[in-house]
């Protein structure tokens, strides 16, 4: 079976300031490969400067790679080629509330994309528009409301419509739950799976919260300083860790597998 | 004796002609010595409550209590300067994002020895001075950090987050409090940070027998340091009893949510399966539910839930709900 995106070798340096005899590169990322299958969530965690959100920007293509390559559904996916990515990669911010632009309402936030990447008239646009706010648990009245008028779980479901709007294969999901309060992070997990299950999306969640990571992801990886420090199921990982950082990861947020009732 | 003790505390604001309940008679009791959490959702109040009991409330918050009781003095008759007195000299707080809060300008050590308690000092000036920036560095050295002469020399921006915190934290034990509010020590901080902050925390508290308030609205990290928790909602007081209850028998049905919500860990909940959530999202201070807040999104709600419940105790198990859920366990 071809997995829905291989990601082979893929590793990223940024030059640091320096003069022409005194460079020095810092390696954010080395050589890491993944796959990942339809239905399935892939779960990266790691400390802050671990290196994972590099990989979601180089994943989303905000980043160029400095070696290695990704491919979606076997197809080479070009470092420029925005038209292509963004079709089939879509991401979700920490934050939502600064990624939603305030001077727009919600119905021309997720006209943009639609304008871009389709070649849909008006009247499909909005009648679209108003189909995905109702997928994510939203009214199609919502079209013509600024993103102030929102709370906070609001708005990212709003960022999610904005994400599956084009029908993607690919979300990636940057801290997305971290800022949402536990009752609505709850709700907001709900739908993840929901849509998960009825789109056949896979999901690459990038979390510290080992809760979730534990309930919502098939595979994880660990990251530390840009190395891949363990991978595999995820059960297994996080009830029989190997490496001695992810037992002091596990240990620092106090995490057990817990039985309770 | 208790020492805070709090009896039916709201906080109004008046915007325009109409009233806005932002804390509906919020009680809290809490004992020398205690490490107690008080846990609630954004816009639960528990932030304005926390502001109210040191007094830095802006004017257009009008807070009212029928009892308001520091170590047995009735704090709500006292004069405001008499007011300021106490609570400057008994209680300290540390607030979020320790970064904002520092003074970029100036180096830490400058602002600890600002912080430094004039009456712990004896002697000339001379010696004044050097005891100040002596007990600078004791300061520094109660909360863990043990390289002195670079932090004290050092600019906010230039330390971590959680060295921020730590440098916060150095300052609000700079007057020897008996009560420490830490109204979100830890949000935006790495998991690994956010223990060696609680973990100081839970030290102060044993060792110097000093009693700290944590305010946090993540049940989950709570549950690991505090004995006793205190849950609200929407500006109500919904729960309080020891951390063992809260956790095993909540009473309430938000409790009973907030507990699902944390229990990912749980080895029995089937990977992918559906959380328990309850619907709609938190109300807004412009328009809340009367009665029980809880009302709108609560599972269980039924007439009698349009006027606020009192609180009823439960040999020190207390939950304000018409149809809680003690005789289901």
């Amino acid at each position: 079976m071809i997995p829905l995106l291989n990601v082979n070798k893929l590793s990223k340096e940024f030059k640091k300031p320096g003069y022409v005899f005194n460079r020095k590169k810092h390696t954010a990322l080395y050589p890491i490969s993944f796959n990942i299958h339809a239905y399935k969530t892939l779960a990266i965690v790691g400390e802050s400067g671990s290196g994972k959100s590099t990989l979601a920007k180089l994943l989303v293509g905000a980043e160029k790679p400095t070696s290695g390559e990704i491919k979606l559904n076997g197809q080479l996916l070009q470092a420029g080629n925005f038209k292509q990515r963004c079709q089939h990669i879509r991401m979700i911010f920490q934050d939502s509330s600064t990624t939603l632009n305030p001077s727009l309402t919600i119905q021309q936030l997720l006209d943009e994309p639609l304008k871009l990447n389709t070649n849909l008239d008006e009247l499909e646009r909005s009648q679209l528009i108003s189909e995905t706010l109702q997928q994510v648990g939203l009214l199609s009245d919502h079209m013509n409301f600024y993103p102030h008028m929102f709370s906070g779980g609001q708005k990212q479901r709003i960022s999610l419509a904005r994400a599956i709007i084009l029908k993607p294969q690919v979300i990636i999901l940057d801290e997305a739950l971290a800022s949402l309060d536990p009752s609505l992070r709850s709700q907001m997990i709900n739908l993840l799976l929901d849509i998960q299950e009825q789109m056949g999306l896979a999901f690459i969640l990038i979390s510290h919260n080992l809760g979730i990571v534990k309930h919502f992801s098939d595979d994880i990886i660990v990251l530390n300083k840009g190395k891949v420090i363990e991978e595999g199921k995820t059960l297994d990982v996080l009830s029989a860790p190997q490496k001695k950082y992810t037992k002091k990861f596990i240990m620092s947020q106090q995490f057990q597998l817990l039985s309770r009732q | 004796m208790n020492l805070l003790d709090i009896r039916n505390l709201s906080i109004v604001m008046l915007s325009g002609n109409k009233k806005i309940v932002a804390v509906d008679r919020v009680s809290l009791v809490m004992k020398e010595g205690e490490l107690r959490g008080l846990v609630g959702e954004s816009g639960s109040g528990k932030s304005l409550l926390a502001q109210a009991i040191i007094g830095v409330l802006d004017e257009k918050w009008i807070v009212d209590a029928d009892r308001f009781h520091w170590r047995g003095n009735d704090l709500m008759r006292l004069s405001i300067a008499e007011r300021k007195k106490i609570i400057s000299k008994d209680i300290a707080m540390i607030f979020q994002e320790p970064m904002s809060c520092l003074d970029p300008t100036t180096t830490i050590g400058e602002q600890l020895e600002e912080a430094v308690d004039d009456k712990q000092l004896t002697g000339f000036f001379w010696q004044k001075k050097k005891q100040r920036k002596l007990a600078a560095i004791t300061l520094l050295h109660k909360v863990g950090i043990k390289k002195h002469t670079e932090c004290t020399r050092s600019y906010p921006h230039q330390l971590t987050e959680a060295l921020c915190q730590r440098v916060m934290i150095a300052m609000a034990l700079a007057r020897r409090p008996i009560l420490l509010i830490a109204d979100e020590p830890t949000a935006a901080m790495e998991s690994t940070n956010q223990g060696q902050i609680f973990r100081l925390l839970a030290s102060l508290n044993q060792l110097k027998n000093m009693s700290v308030l944590l305010i946090s609205h993540d049940l989950e990290n709570m549950a690991h340091w505090t004995k006793r928790i205190t849950v609200m909602y929407s500006g109500q007081f919904v729960e309080a009893g020891t951390t063992e209850q809260i956790f095993t028998t909540p009473f309430h049905p938000y409790t009973k949510a907030l507990v699902e919500s944390t229990s990912h860990a749980s080895l029995t909940l089937e990977p992918k399966s559906k959380l328990s959530a309850l619907p709609g999202s938190i109300p807004i201070l412009q328009h809340l539910p009367i009665g029980c807040r809880l009302g709108p999104r609560c599972p269980r709600a039924q007439q009698a839930c349009v006027n606020a419940p009192k609180a009823k105790n439960y040999h020190g198990h207390i939950v304000s709900c018409h149809y809680s859920l003690k005789d289901t366990y």
